[in-house]
């Protein structure tokens, strides 16, 4: 079956609004000056020209607080969510991130309220042709493009675009409205690597975790280092919220007077409750503990356990970061500290 | 319960209490039938929840017998050892016989107890830590035609801080070298004073060739496990069990995470190798 397509960008409203008839199409929206995911009412308010930095998409997947189970006596209802979305506009990056939770959630005890809301969603990714001065998915292989990985990628060639479709479910969509699509010629495909060639070259940061990765094994990272870093953390949480491959949740029961609700929510290890114990032990109670902790799962266990960086280079956590210790900032740091031969 | 919803890994069973027995000033033992049958070792746990409370991880204190006992309907029968701690585990305790716990579970690694086949096997509790290494002692006396020795330390804050009295006497009857101690006497005690980790000298086992199973507090642990290294026994059976806070039990929420592992799912039982290794205590 073909998975490549050309769509004149006339067409693509028409087509959004095609998709958004079977499910809810959410797309980034201005609202008051920022930019959000939501549910669109209108089509034309799809904002397309985005700076890269866009909230992630994680929280159609694990929304920021959730519900598990309704109880009303001994009548346990799991609440799964079902509905059916296309999400429109999501970056390579956050796509990226998105095959990593799926090996998160999914193997091993599989998480029945992701894979539902995994089930039921579609990625629209777009090609970043503009990466913004934070990102730095260039380095990891995350963006601005992608190889594989992806349900639709898009790729802007000025007055149309490449489709691309990556598994059957998403060629479907493009083969019910094959009237709107062209097959790619020789121009297209050239246009297309021009797009790629010339995003790349846009990149401002140029970051090998790799070689932070290497440094940390070697040893030569001191915990004199880590307690800089730490020094310099509020403990806002606002990394892991944005990170798109930060999972951590904390789980909660919420009683009304006609049942209970279990309920999780999004929590940090960067707070010093996080692993408290019965009794009220906190073993991770030293705030240079939780911050290396962090770094050390990104950088160090992640690559050990699936393969691959616990960070996609998006950049969130540099915008965010009120202490300006985020991954970008403390790989080019520790890149200094040893081409400085520390 | 629909075959579906069970595919749920969050979702729990209830589980009726069918006895409860006050084993200390804060720690109660839940004898449970659940509604449907479980598998389970040594060294596993269970996530056990209220509703309107939440869940706390809970090892599990008894032994599945072979043959056992079964019940009308449902599963075997379960025991939990739980101390008050806070919130969730005071609700638990205001629970009594006919109501009910909801449970799911087993999670985590058991103790290898194959290691102690043929070899001296020494168990060294503190606290409410003895509570995982019950299902131990139960099973070292079912194949003790394998095992060459029992011996137990066994250390508490004070004299009625100790639990499974009942238990400590039988076993001691049943040839298990039982020693006990106390941080502090009161009315009526004679015996040992001071942390368990002095007693070693009692414990009449030869350290190279045996074996160990340990669970207590941090600190406990800590030192138990150096020392034993101390006197020559291998990394690989000196054996203990972690705690830590848990949400869900399967390796998604992130609370146990330490050292690239789960508690949860790589452990909670762990060599003194596996704990050096990942820098877990």
């Amino acid at each position: 079956m073909r998975s490549e397509w050309v769509l004149p960008k006339g067409h693509l409203s028409y087509w959004l609004r095609q998709l958004r008839n079977r499910a809810s199409l959410i797309a980034p929206l201005r609202v008051d000056g920022d930019i959000v995911f939501k549910s669109l009412e209108n089509i034309h308010e799809v904002s397309l020209d985005n700076p890269a930095l866009l909230p992630s998409p994680k929280e159609f997947l694990l929304p920021q607080q959730e519900g598990m189970f309704w109880t009303e006596g001994e009548r346990i209802r799991p609440l799964l969510n079902k509905e059916r979305r296309f999400i429109f506009g999501v970056r390579s990056c956050d796509v990226s991130a998105l095959g990593l939770l799926d090996r998160f959630f999914l193997e091993g005890y599989g998480d029945p309220f992701y894979r539902e809301r995994r089930r039921n969603t579609i990625f629209l990714s777009i090609v970043c042709n503009n990466p913004d001065p934070t990102c730095f998915c260039i380095g990891l292989g995350t963006g601005p493009y992608l190889e594989k990985g992806f349900d639709i990628q898009l790729t802007d060639l000025g007055d149309r675009y490449f489709v691309q479709a990556g598994n059957r479910q998403s060629q479907r969509l493009v083969r019910q409205w094959s009237f709107l699509f062209t097959t790619p010629r020789k121009v297209d495909y050239e246009d297309q690597y021009e797009v790629f060639l010339s995003s790349k070259a846009r990149f401002q940061k140029r970051i090998s975790l790799e070689s932070v990765r290497e440094y940390i094994l070697a040893g030569k990272v001191r915990d004199s280092f880590w307690e800089s870093v730490s020094e310099r953390c509020f403990e806002c949480g606002g990394c892991v919220y944005e990170c798109p491959l930060c999972t951590c949740f904390t789980v909660t029961d919420r009683s009304y007077s006609f049942g209970t609700e279990r309920v999780r929510l999004w929590d940090t290890c960067l707070f010093k409750g996080f692993t408290r114990m019965a009794g009220g032990v906190l073993p991770n109670e030293k705030r240079v503990l939780r911050t290396k902790r962090w770094y050390y799962h990104k950088l160090v266990h992640y690559p050990d356990v699936l393969g691959s960086f616990g960070c996609v280079g998006c950049g969130r956590c540099t915008v965010t970061c009120p202490g300006r210790i985020d991954m970008a900032t403390i790989a080019i740091k520790l890149r200094d500290l040893q081409d400085n031969g520390r | 319960m629909a075959v579906r919803e069970r595919n749920n890994i969050y979702l729990p069973v209830k589980a009726e209490v069918v006895e409860k027995r006050h084993l200390s000033a804060d720690v109660s033992l839940f004898t449970v039938r659940p509604d449907v049958p479980f598998d389970y070792r040594p060294g596993q746990f269970f996530m056990v929840s209220l509703w309107g409370a939440g869940e706390v991880p809970i090892s599990v204190a008894s032994l599945r017998k072979e043959g056992a006992k079964r019940s009308q309907q449902g599963g075997d029968l379960i025991e939990f050892c739980i101390r008050k701690a806070g919130k969730v585990t005071s609700l638990i305790h205001d629970v009594e016989k006919g109501g009910f716990l909801w449970i799911r579970g087993p999670y985590g690694r058991s103790f290898p107890l194959e290691y102690a086949t043929g070899r001296e096997m020494l168990v060294v509790g503190g606290g409410i830590g003895l509570a995982p290494l019950r299902p131990v002692i139960q099973w070292a006396l079912r194949e003790r035609n394998s095992i060459k020795k029992v011996s137990l330390l066994y250390g508490a804050r004070t004299p009625d801080d100790l639990i499974f009295r009942d238990d400590l006497k039988r076993w001691a009857e049943s040839g298990v070298n039982v020693v006990l101690t106390v941080d502090r006497a009161t009315d009526g005690w004679d015996g040992n004073l001071g942390v368990v980790t002095t007693l070693w000298h009692k414990s009449e086992i030869d350290f190279r060739e045996a074996v160990s199973f340990i669970c207590g507090p941090e600190v406990m642990i800590r030192s138990a496990i150096n020392d034993l290294f101390f006197f020559g026994m291998p990394e690989d059976r000196i054996i203990t069990t972690l705690e830590a806070h848990m949400k869900c039990g399967v390796g998604k929420c992130g609370h146990c995470y330490a050292g690239r592992l789960y508690i949860c799912t790589d452990g909670p039982v762990f060599s003194f190798r596996e704990i050096k290794e990942h820098n877990l205590l």
